[in-house]
């Protein structure tokens, strides 16, 4: 059964109407395996904001 | 030639960046119709540049090591009037009226530019078999690749076409033609080496940096490349360290280097190991401590870097592709349509990995000063070969080519690409050091002592 979590990469193309070869197909397929086994390495107590953090210094001007 | 040599022969006036000029001139009509390393060639430019440099040696004006120094740019690096395609024919016709940073700062510093040089369709890819401009060769063997997306750069300078070239590294764009070509290249820590004026690829990926014959060159070009630069977000307000080694057999006593115990020994050429551990091994006689240690998972942070590239070259892409869609060749065209399916919230995972993954590598550069890796885990394939055998496992060129390379660029730690030796069929074989942030000066070091001990640099190709 397909999981919610990884996309049916066929139906995802053909939704954005672009072709994509087969072995383009496969290798979307391998990485977002890899990708959501990756999730349990996340720490989800993590701040977001470390993460995405802004900087609001003041930019030097540009020359 | 190296550069450093060349600059001793100019100062000597033994040399004018004239006839320096003028030789790497008469190597590009040479060559470049059977290797095309060059999209553009700046002969005129190139002279009338070499002669101001030669009467300002003349009349006491030196600008430095680089002074009267002939070198050559990645095509992706915007150059004032003078035509800047990426390789592509989305910017064809595109001339811009500013340099790049790197390509102003080189010229300040006295470089003769003597053109642009061929690159992988927008950097996007390691054959640097152009669609729309023919494909680069490799001067050890013109039936393999060169290596790229830096690949004309890479064969300018194993050729002697350029004493010194500038390239571009998003996922191994220097490393792979430096590793192929035989050469020296690095990839500076993130925010080092300005990228305005560069078309980008990847926004967080895109590494700018030198490629030359030897380890003490690349540190010439990178101390005049590098520094900060208002005009780039990205780029860091660090003083720029003396980077040059110095000359001759050099100690490695005190230097801590890691080989990793896991991922980037497992499967590679058994020549491509056993030249990257003599290389280890002549660490250790010249004083270092070798440590085993275990790093994170390669595949995963492959998967990662992979996942970003994607994403972030759809992006930069986006409006080009929906306009000139027409004008991409069939395997960049395929890898940003990839990309824009990437789900979001992958992409927003995998900076939350990345931040993780970086905090470990930098635990482990706590222990041991640089990592000694393989570059690439075989030599150059033939142009042409989708799929290389390593141990017996069929694997994707491409994907091959950048697996032990990629993940340095999510990471943005310096790494210096330089020679390691030969496969028994006469191939360069390439090994990379990888270091702490802002660690450029010890990498060089590290290099200029294994290339002094080793010799590997000075054996020319078959054009040179």
């Amino acid at each position: 059964m397909p999981s919610p979590f990884l996309p049916d990469w066929k139906s995802a193309a053909e939704a954005h109407r672009v072709e994509l070869p087969e072995a383009s197909l496969r290798r979307l397929e391998a990485l977002s395996h890899t990708l959501l086994g990756l999730r349990g390495m996340l720490d989800w107590g993590e701040e977001p904001a470390e993460v995405f953090r802004v900087d609001l210094e003041e930019p030097e001007p540009r020359s | 030639m190296t550069i450093v040599e060349a600059a001793a022969a100019l100062r000597r006036r033994q040399i004018s960046s004239v006839e320096l000029t003028l030789d790497c001139l008469a190597r590009i009509e040479k060559w470049n119709p059977e290797l095309n390393a060059f999209l553009t060639v700046t002969a005129d430019t190139a002279l009338e540049q070499a002669r101001a440099a030669d009467a300002e040696l003349a009349s006491g004006l030196d600008r430095g090591p680089l002074h009267g120094i002939p070198i050559a740019h990645k095509d992706l690096f915007c150059t004032r009037g003078i035509r800047t395609t990426g390789g592509s024919k989305t910017f064809a016709d595109f001339v811009p009226e500013f340099d790049a940073t790197v390509v102003a700062r080189l010229r300040n510093a006295g470089a003769v530019m003597l053109g642009k040089t061929n690159l992988h369709e927008h950097a996007y890819g390691i054959t640097s078999q152009n669609p729309h401009y023919g494909g680069v060769r490799n001067p050890w063997d013109p039936g393999r690749l060169p290596g790229g997306s830096s690949g004309g750069s890479a064969v300018a300078v194993a050729t002697g076409m350029a004493l010194g070239a500038t390239g571009t590294d998003t996922g191994g764009s220097i490393r792979v033609p430096a590793s192929w070509c035989g050469i020296t290249g690095i990839k500076p820590t993130f925010g080092r080496v300005s990228k305005y004026g560069v078309l980008p690829l990847g926004y967080s990926l895109d590494h700018m940096g030198p490629m030359a014959l030897t380890v003490r060159d690349t540190a010439l070009l990178l101390e005049a490349m590098a520094g900060h630069d208002p005009k780039d977000p990205a780029s860091v307000n660090r003083p720029v360290p003396r980077c040059l080694p110095p000359e001759g057999e050099i100690s490695l006593r005190g230097v801590r280097i890691g080989l990793p115990r896991n991922f980037y020994f497992d499967r590679i050429d058994k020549e491509v190991d056993a030249a990257v551990y003599f290389m280890g091994y002549t660490a250790e006689d010249l004083g270092a401590e070798l440590e085993r240690v275990r790093v994170p998972d390669g595949e995963q942070l492959n998967a990662l870097a992979h996942a970003t590239l994607l994403v972030e070259a759809a992006a930069v892409h986006e409006p080009y592709l929906r306009k000139k869609r027409a004008t991409y060749g069939d395997d960049v065209r395929t890898l940003l349509d990839m990309g824009r399916l990437i789900p979001a919230v992958d992409y927003v995972q995998a900076q939350r990995l990345r931040r993780r993954i970086l905090g470990v590598y930098l635990d482990i550069l706590k222990k041991v000063d640089a990592l000694l890796l393989p570059a690439t885990p075989m030599t150059a394939p033939r142009i042409g070969q989708t799929e290389v055998e390593i141990n017996g496992m069929l694997e994707d060129t491409r994907l091959a080519a950048t697996r032990l390379l990629r993940g340095f660029n999510l990471l943005g730690l310096p790494v210096l690409s330089l020679p390691a030796g030969f496969s028994s069929a006469g191939l360069p074989i390439g090994c990379q050091l990888v270091g702490r942030p802002w660690d450029e000066p010890l990498l060089l070091r590290i290099g200029a002592a294994l290339e002094a001990r080793t010799g590997f640099a000075r054996r020319p190709p078959r054009f040179a």
